[in-house]
Order: C-alpha cells, then sequence, then structure tokens
C-alpha cells in the first residue's frame, strides 16, 4: 500500500492543490499575477525541506551567473552610448543590450526561487525561456548592430 | 573541531571540509558578482554625469557603493558559512539575492532610461 503524503509537502503541492484531508493549501503557491509576486515570489524556505547544500549553493552561484550576465549588458550598453561616437547605430545598440540586461536582472531572482523551491519539494527543476530569450536577443541585437554599422559607412 | 567553528568570535577552522569547494565557489562567485556591479554603477555614473543627468550619476554612485558593500558582505560571509555548513544549517539568504536582483534591476533600468533620453535627445 501506498504510503501517506508528508502533510508538508501535500499541503504546499505544486500547483497548490488541496490535500486529501488537510487544510486549503497556501494559495502563493499559484502562479502570482501581481507584479510583485511575480518579480519576487514568496521565500522559498516556508516550504519543503532543506536540500542538499550544494544544490543550494549551485542554484545560488547561477543566479549570481545571470546577474553578472546582465551588468555585462548593462556595462555594453552604457559604454555604447558613452563611447562609440562615430557610429550611428550606438544608441539603437546601447538601447537593445540595456532592455535586454533590465529584462534579465527582473527575471533573475524569481528563477532563483522557483528553482529553489522545486528542490525543496524533490519536484524538477522549472523549465526557463531566459537562456533563450537571452541568445534570441542577443543575436538579434548584434545583427541590428552589425547592419546599421553596414548602414553608417555607406 | 567544535561543530560552531568559524561563527563570529570563534576560531576559524583550519581545513575546509568540502571536497567540491562549492562554498568558496559560491563565496567567489559573490564577490565578482559585486565587481561586476561596482563597473556597472561607474560607467553609470559616468554616462550620466557626461549627459548633466545627476539623478542618473547619483544612481550609479550608490550602484558603485552597494557592490562594494556586497564585496565585503561577501568575504565575511564567506568565513560566517562555515559554521552553519558543519552543522547542516540552512545556508539559503534570500536577503541577499533580492537586494542583489533589485540593485541590478534599478541599475539596468535607469541605464535603460538614460539610454533613451540620449537618444531623443539628439
Amino acid at each position: 500500500m501506498e504510503a501517506p503524503p508528508d502533510p508538508d509537502r501535500a499541503a504546499a503541492g505544486p500547483d497548490g492543490a488541496r490535500a486529501p484531508d488537510g487544510p486549503p493549501a497556501r494559495r502563493s503557491t499559484d502562479r502570482p499575477s501581481g507584479v510583485r509576486e511575480r518579480l519576487f515570489p514568496e521565500d522559498p524556505r516556508r516550504v519543503g525541506d532543506e536540500p542538499d547544500y550544494r544544490f543550494t549553493l549551485a542554484n545560488e552561484r547561477t543566479f549570481l551567473a545571470w546577474i553578472r550576465t546582465a551588468l555585462a549588458l548593462a556595462a555594453g550598453g552604457l559604454g555604447s552610448i558613452s563611447l562609440l561616437e562615430d557610429y550611428g547605430g550606438s544608441q539603437v545598440l546601447g538601447i537593445g543590450l540595456l532592455a535586454l540586461s533590465f529584462l534579465t536582472a527582473a527575471s533573475a531572482y524569481r528563477r532563483w526561487a522557483h528553482s529553489e523551491r522545486s528542490m525543496r519539494l524533490g519536484m524538477p527543476l522549472p523549465s526557463s525561456r531566459l537562456p533563450m530569450m537571452m541568445a534570441v536577443g542577443t543575436a538579434v541585437v548584434a545583427v541590428v548592430a552589425a547592419v546599421m554599422l553596414i548602414v553608417d559607412r555607406t | 573541531m567544535s561543530p560552531d567553528a568559524g561563527a563570529p568570535g570563534r576560531p576559524r577552522p583550519e581545513a575546509t571540509f568540502d571536497d567540491g569547494l562549492q562554498h568558496e565557489r559560491t563565496a567567489l562567485a559573490w564577490e565578482r558578482t559585486a565587481i561586476a556591479m561596482m563597473v556597472a554603477g561607474l560607467i553609470l555614473a559616468r554616462a550620466g554625469a557626461l549627459r548633466d543627468r545627476w539623478v542618473f550619476a547619483g544612481g550609479g554612485l550608490v550602484q558603485t557603493v552597494a557592490g562594494g558593500a556586497v564585496l565585503v558582505w561577501a568575504g565575511a560571509h564567506y568565513d560566517d558559512l562555515h559554521g552553519p555548513l558543519r552543522r547542516g544549517d540552512d545556508v539559503v539568504h534570500p536577503l541577499a539575492a533580492r537586494l542583489v536582483g533589485v540593485a541590478a534591476m534599478v541599475g539596468s533600468g535607469l541605464g535603460l532610461v538614460l539610454a533613451v533620453l540620449a537618444a531623443v535627445a539628439d
């Protein structure tokens, strides 16, 4: 016979579903709609069990790597508008890089919190569109910058 | 070795217990991020000052100082974590992650607005 589910885990199930005989599950597990909840999901320490510290630290390093990516994009964008005086596309390039930077910085914490939460609940890590967004965004900015460069030279 | 080794006011442990050096790599990641924050802040401050946009320049300076604070915190926190890690305590700190996330977001947002203003002004 199947073992009864751990009440803590069941109460905070992945979709905010009701535990079979328990109190209503926390609504915080739903996909939040408010801007604040979207950007800063609830402290993941409130659910589940502490994972192996190595995974916690790996998640933290991944978050920090995303933040550094955002900061590098911001530095590149600001450098573009400040340093490229002879290049007509410098402002387009700068705005593109800074927009990418903002999006990356704005989603990094959310990504960290959702991964942490999944690890604590023993669930698969959520997939993310962030890497795809970053690859496509950087490629688009690079192509636009190249086109502007050619147009600028002719 | 006492389980509290590494806690403030106690002697530092003489050896790390983590074969993968996860703890040290994480501390270095925090420090790299702090340095990147300082660099991005300085560039924002410079870009704002060049255009006489002093709010943006001030924002850049705040980001630089915040990066410095994170750098100091990361170094101190590396030492402070020895004890909790040996005890098997929770080592998550969402507050630091939130602060760094917000700082990066505000810095990028200020930069973006500055770039748009510069494009409109030209």
